[in-house]
């Protein structure tokens, strides 16, 4: 099963919507995933357990994460989309054995 | 006891109880399997009671620093915090706090039907912002009670009401801006500074060129650790609380530290109250969480293609520096304007915190930024801080409370609405509660 935590600046709004976004887009793309949200601040607390970060390219800069997690930035969070194709490249990528 | 008071007290009486109930029919309704329903619904009850004992907290925390104060200056201290707010107002409506989860769910439902007869409403944006939906449908109870004083059904009937129209007509007339903004995605902003953030879009081309992008500027790095919210919010109350503690006096804080170091002490302080935000914070993103889920999926279902109001953040991404341009005005502004209330001895006392002087004016000057460049964002932030102080210190001294959202709206529109209602209650000889 993939982790993945949502970052935004409060770790309520965006990374919420951005959070139940992922849900659907991880039934469509057939992938296990345990979706986790958090502010910029926390991240690198919630870090250790995740195997993929998305956030805004700002905020990916910002936050410390071990080597081996996956960074996915997008500057429009709620492209629904975009995110989809991210994400779905990132998993072929890095975890192709999880898809 | 009767059953149905048991229902009615024990049961629907209790916040964690009655929102959890609400999120598991909302989860059964979307037909999600029953362990992922109880799921929820417990995370909610412990994410209610989370937020519980951060108000607790809070008010252990904050009190110890206000009584001194208005003991000393005969000011009132009011915070400026947006879920800090909602604890003040529910400890007002006491045994009624309840009431305030049925608005929410009304102000959802009013919106639902506005959005469906948009051909006549002209109203096309569902509301989805959980975190705040929840905040501000607590405090519209509270002035609706205040004023009037009455019962549990139109208590709730017109905060709702008013609610729906103020969330889908502000967050109505961003669907175009944000469009602008972000190059066409489908979504507008629904959150607490929408007319600033309208005002700032019609009028920043008066204050500078768009060609003067901020993106351009290069800040200091150092000036990002600011965008880490556990970072800002402890350095701004540690800035604010150190700042009453010394006006206070060395003798006094050593008094209230007992056999602490007085210096240690107001160290110890700000943070406590930083931790109080924290543990607020925690809580009601647990909740949230799982309130949005049944909300987003409930409206796609009745509304397939509404357009969604979102938090604020989600465009800054499309003008970071903007938003760390838009953070500085507010601060300065906000410093400003506590500075004119000592100096004129205003009897309110502001203590600004992280949420509204951050988020507030970051999407203040992603607006003005895209009409009028970093002059227009610089000078647009500036005013909103001094306008979030002023305005928030009658807000909060009309409502009788020690803590005010702070967010632009809040210190603009919802005056206006405080001052009607207390109209209102003014003709009827009411006196307010």
């Amino acid at each position: 099963m993939l982790r993945l935590l949502c970052v935004c600046g409060n770790g309520m709004g965006t990374s919420t919507i951005l959070k139940i976004k992922l849900k659907g887009i991880c039934d469509r793309l057939g992938v296990n995933a345990q979706v986790e949200s958090c502010s910029a601040g926390e991240a690198l607390a919630f870090a250790s357990n995740t195997d993929i970060i998305l956030t805004t390219p700002e905020w990916g800069n910002m936050i410390k994460y071990p080597e081996e997690v996956v960074l996915i930035t997008a500057v429009n969070l709620m492209d629904e989309k975009l995110i989809e194709e991210k994400l779905s490249e990132a998993v072929k990528t890095h975890f192709a054995d999880e898809y | 006891m009767g059953i149905l008071e048991f229902i009615f007290k024990q049961i629907l009486g209790q916040a964690y109880i009655l929102l959890a109930i609400i999120v598991f029919i909302g989860y059964l309704a979307l037909k999600e399997p029953l362990s992922k329903a109880v799921g929820g619904a417990i995370k909610t009850a412990v994410g209610v009671l989370v937020l519980g004992v951060g108000a607790g907290s809070l008010i252990r925390t904050f009190g110890g620093i206000l009584t001194p104060i208005s003991e000393k200056f005969g000011m009132t201290g009011v915070l400026l915090d947006t879920y800090s707010t909602m604890v003040a107002t529910n400890e007002k409506l006491g045994e009624f706090a309840t009431w305030t989860i049925y608005t929410m769910l009304f102000s959802f439902i009013f919106n639902i039907i506005l959005v469906a007869f948009r051909k006549y409403t002209r109203i096309r944006s569902i509301f989805l912002t959980g975190n705040v939906m929840l905040v501000q449908t607590a405090i519209a109870t509270y002035i609706v009670y205040r004023f009037l004083h009455t019962s549990m059904i139109p208590t709730v009937l017109i905060a709702s009401a008013v609610m729906a129209v103020y969330w889908g007509v502000m967050s109505g007339v961003l669907i175009k801006p944000v469009k602008e903004i972000t190059g066409g995605a489908n979504f507008t902003i629904g959150h607490q500074q929408m007319l600033g953030s309208y005002v700032a879009y019609k009028i920043g081309h008066k204050l500078g060129k768009p060609e003067d992008d901020v993106e351009r500027i290069n800040f200091p790095s150092w000036l990002s650790i600011f965008q880490d919210n556990v970072v800002a919010s402890s350095v701004i109350l540690l800035i604010f609380v150190g700042i009453m503690m010394f006006a206070l006096g060395k003798d006094i804080v050593q008094g209230m530290a007992g056999t602490t170091h007085w210096v240690i002490y107001i160290f110890r302080t700000g943070l406590t109250l930083a931790v109080s935000l924290y543990i607020l914070l925690t809580g009601v993103r647990m909740m949230v969480g799982e309130l949005m889920m049944s909300f987003q999926g409930i409206s796609e279902k009745i509304l397939p293609g509404a357009v969604v109001a979102v938090d604020c953040a989600a465009i800054f991404g499309f003008a970071p520096k903007a938003v760390l341009l838009g953070f500085i005005g507010g601060a300065v502004g906000m410093i400003v304007g506590v500075i004119t209330l000592i100096a004129v001895r205003a009897p309110i006392l502001i203590i600004p915190g992280f949420i509204p002087m951050f988020f507030d004016n970051a999407t203040i000057g992603v607006f003005a930024n895209k009409r009028g460049g970093w002059k227009a964002a610089a000078i647009l932030t500036f005013c909103s801080g001094v306008i979030q102080v002023f305005g928030s210190g009658i807000a909060a001294n009309a409502m009788g409370v020690n803590a005010w959202q702070g967010s632009f709206d809040w210190a603009t529109i919802w005056l206006g609405i405080i001052a009607v209602f207390k109209f209102i209650g003014n003709i009827f000889g009411i006196s307010p509660v």
